[in-house]
């Protein structure tokens, strides 16, 4: 049967981090019965996943942020840049197979993102921050190198994070 | 992380090594850093200079274990940048812990899931420690600043 790089190749050149076009999974296709994604697609999706979901929050934190003083809103924003940052670098890193739709989950929903009130808010994100940093931590040990370096680095950004929101709730 | 003895490959050895080289000279670093800083900066560069030294003992305990020979420590380090003031200090550990935040990043590179979590954990510790030096944050410690760039970017595929 004609198939496309063996699951051990893919996985391989991924922790040379080479970029790989796979477009060889028709064969399966065909059958009708969609293999199960592997476990380091599946953290890939999560991660992507809790980034959306952290930019989102950081987009509605700095519009609820407006009347608060500038040192708020610049810390705000410019985690916010970084969160998009690490989105498009995950986002990057996942390659979808060529006429195929990407099994990641769709966006959840955005309502009732933050509590109201700049305080609640950035306990809210300090939390949310620490959260996903201990889950990138846990979920690195079971990726490739390459994308375990980049979720490790992902992982410490967030925490730094939890260290600027932290000063941000003491500011009076 | 102890110094108990277990099979590390040579790649392994060479990123622990790289490790302990960058916390070596973070050592040095931090002593011309704590010379220049009074009050609570002071206090907090003795605390950081503590941490890495435990860092180097344990690297070195670990590659000592795994029968290989701790690089030695220089005598001396060319600093990255001139310090002459409580200002340039500062920027000083900052960059310190960048350059071991770069070193870190090797050992979680790896596929020894014990070194990889050690790797991680210390690259956080790092960040943070630079965070506070530089009241700044970065989207990617201890990646290159061309992370993103063609040959960059690791690449996971879902199945088709």
């Amino acid at each position: 049967m004609a198939v496309g790089p063996t699951r051990r190749a893919v996985l391989a050149a991924s922790a040379a981090a080479v970029p790989l076009l796979v477009s060889a999974c028709r064969g399966v296709q065909v059958l009708g019965t969609p293999p199960p994604v592997p476990r380091d697609v599946r953290l890939l999706h999560s991660a992507i996943t809790a980034e959306r979901l952290m930019v989102s929050r950081y987009r509605a934190a700095v519009a609820q942020a407006g009347s608060a003083g500038h040192q708020t809103v610049t810390a705000l924003t410019g985690i916010l840049a970084e969160h998009e940052q690490h989105l498009a670098q995950l986002s990057a890193t996942l390659v979808v197979p060529a006429g195929t739709a990407s099994r990641l989950p769709a966006a959840a929903a955005t309502s009732a993102l933050l509590p109201a009130g700049l305080a609640a808010g950035l306990l809210a994100l300090e939390s949310a921050e620490q959260d996903a940093s201990n889950t990138l931590a846990g979920q690195l040990l079971g990726v490739p190198p390459a994308l375990a370096q980049l979720m490790a680095s992902i992982s410490a950004s967030e925490a730094t994070h939890v260290t600027v929101l932290r000063s941000l709730g003491r500011v009076p | 992380m102890t110094g108990a003895a277990r099979a590390v490959g040579p790649q392994a050895i060479a990123k622990l090594q790289a490790a302990l080289a960058a916390e070596q000279a973070a050592c040095y670093g931090y002593g011309v850093v704590g010379a220049y800083l009074s009050g609570a900066d002071a206090a907090r560069a003795t605390s950081d200079w503590v941490a890495h030294e435990l860092a180097r003992d344990s690297l070195a305990a670990t590659i000592s274990a795994a029968g290989a020979d701790p690089v030695p420590a220089a005598v001396a380090y060319r600093l990255p940048i001139q310090v002459h003031s409580a200002e340039q200090a500062t920027a000083l550990a900052a960059i310190l812990e960048d350059r071991v935040a770069q070193a870190y990043i090797g050992l979680v590179g790896l596929t020894d899931l014990t070194l990889r979590a050690l790797g991680a954990r210390l690259l956080r510790d790092a960040a943070l420690r630079a965070t506070i030096w530089s009241h700044a944050t970065a989207a990617f410690p201890g990646l290159s600043s061309s992370l993103g760039a063609p040959g960059t970017t690791p690449a996971i595929s879902e199945p088709g």
